[in-house]
């Protein structure tokens, strides 16, 4: 289950990472037909620092459905911290960064193997899905990071993967609507700004013209 | 385990924070509806900034609904769910969309024939109080934000159990009372000050939204809710907290 995550973050970052890696393996035929053949394989993927747990499941027409809960039964369960998993999915070797790392893993090891070969090859489109659900503010804070994160790959820093751990720890905790609200008074703010701005840019334009006058 | 507050004169029931006699309510909420069917899911999407999403999402996973099952979506509205569980039960299975409102009904038929899911679904209008269908029928119920507009809500919860088959489960999606004193606050303030604005705007009804805001808060809160299903016969009852408790998704089996 979603842990002690407010499901709406965790079913947040799910949605916009299923939808920019089934918009991906759209412009990938290739990995959509591997994907294809592993219909009905069920992922558990089990994070413990932070402590979520995800489900990752072949659909038919090699989509992927990503969920914070299911009650079918795990073909494959990978349990690590988001270092681990952050580690395995940036490698550029990632049979050898299996057995390095920390991961523990119970079932068969393909399916995640396949996960990996798709999400390392990705260059996935987070902020469209994202902005759609949590709005601007909070959409494009999180967009960056997760494009960050995977943009650097192996490079990406510790700082960047305790930000991640922090924003699902943290945001979860900050609702939306206050979030919102916020956003919604700094735009006035900005708004209140320029028509000040404006005002003043008039007033100037109207002593000039008097002057010439 | 009820709260004091929402305790009542009998025969008489809230509509927002005006009490009211109970035949009156259903035409009063009726006429909420009817009023804001049209532009119902853009408010929808303005409100709550299209996080109702997520929570109807979470809603559905918690469902565990698979090909072949009978569905019903109570006070289902324009069918935000009735679509997603159409392709989740496939040709075999059946999801039926009630609505106690036309209106409603028709904007969500009209919105699912265009989404392209219509073979297994059905349309019916009926009260959540007194379901239209046969005991043990149904492997899922949900109702998503409409209990809280429901009259007699331990006698619709009664009904949901009888058509249930046994194992069948209940999922009720609605406004809660957020766990965070401060956070209470500023959802109390954007509720009752910002819809009514946006209600205005938009659908150009105050009225209908800050009756919604105040249906929202006169609902039972999560642990109230939770002793309504577990009266009404649910057995493992359970709920989920989603953005800080401003809603809820509890969850219960029929024995
Ligand atoms: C806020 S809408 C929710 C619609 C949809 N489930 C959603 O989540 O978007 C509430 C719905 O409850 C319906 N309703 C109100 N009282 C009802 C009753 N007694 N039985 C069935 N539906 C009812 C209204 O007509 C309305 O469509």
């Amino acid at each position: 289950m979603s842990g002690s995550h407010d499901p709406t973050v965790v079913t947040a970052v799910l949605m916009a990472a299923e939808a920019a890696i089934n918009r991906a393996l759209e412009l990938d035929p290739a990995s959509a037909r591997d994907l294809a053949d592993m219909a009905g394989t069920v992922l558990a993927i089990e994070c413990l620092s932070p402590d979520v747990e995800v489900f990752a499941i072949v659909e038919a027409e090699g989509k992927l459905h990503l969920t914070p809960y299911s009650e079918r039964k795990a073909d494959t369960r990978v349990r690590g911290t988001l270092n681990d998993f952050l580690a395995l999915a940036t490698a550029e070797d990632p049979a050898a960064t299996l057995i390095n790392s920390d991961l523990e893993i119970v079932g068969n090891t393909a399916p995640l193997l396949a996960l990996q070969t798709l999400v390392s090859k990705m260059q996935p489109d987070w902020e469209a899905p994202l902005v759609n659900v949590l709005g601007d503010v909070g959409g494009h804070q999180l967009a960056n990071l997760l494009r960050q994160i995977f943009r650097w790959g192996q490079k990406s820093t510790q700082s960047l993967r305790r930000q991640l751990s922090e924003f699902i720890l943290e945001e979860g905790r900050l609702s939306p609507p206050a979030a919102e609200l916020d956003a919604f008074f700094k735009e006035i703010d900005v708004l209140g700004l320029r028509v000040d701005r404006l005002e003043s840019r008039l007033k100037r334009l109207g002593q000039r013209l008097a002057g010439r006058r | 385990m009820r709260n004091d507050d929402t305790a009542e004169e009998p025969g008489t029931t809230h509509f927002g924070f005006k009490t009211v006699d109970r035949d009156q309510k259903e035409s009063l909420v009726r006429g909420v509806f009817d009023s804001v069917a049209s532009r119902y899911d853009l408010m929808n999407d303005l409100m709550s900034a299209g996080i109702h999403r997520l929570w109807k999402r979470f809603t559905i996973e918690l469902s565990s609904v698979r090909p072949g099952q009978t569905v019903l979506d109570i006070a289902g509205g324009t069918g935000d769910l009735a679509a997603r569980f159409s392709r989740l039960v496939g040709d075999e299975g059946r999801v039926v969309l009630a609505d106690i409102n036309d209106s409603m009904l028709r904007v969500g038929r009209d919105r699912l024939i265009d989404s392209g899911a219509v073979g297994n679904l059905h349309t019916v209008q009926c009260d959540a109080q007194s379901l239209p269908f046969p005991n043990d029928s149904v492997d899922c119920i949900t109702i998503a934000f409409g209990l809280r507009n429901v009259t007699d809500k331990d006698m619709a919860l009664r009904s949901m159990e009888r058509v249930l088959k046994p194992g069948g489960r209940l999922l009720v999606l609605e406004f809660s009372k957020p766990v965070n004193p401060l956070l209470e606050k500023v959802y109390d303030t954007y509720s009752f000050r910002v819809l009514p604005i946006m209600g205005q705007l938009v659908a150009n009804d105050p009225d209908s939204y800050r009756y919604l805001a105040e249906s929202i808060r006169k609902h039972p809160d999560q642990e109230t809710l939770l002793g309504m299903m577990e009266d009404a016969g649910f057995v493992s009852c359970e709920y989920h907290n989603m953005t800080g408790g401003i809603v809820a998704v509890h969850k219960g089996i029929k024995a």
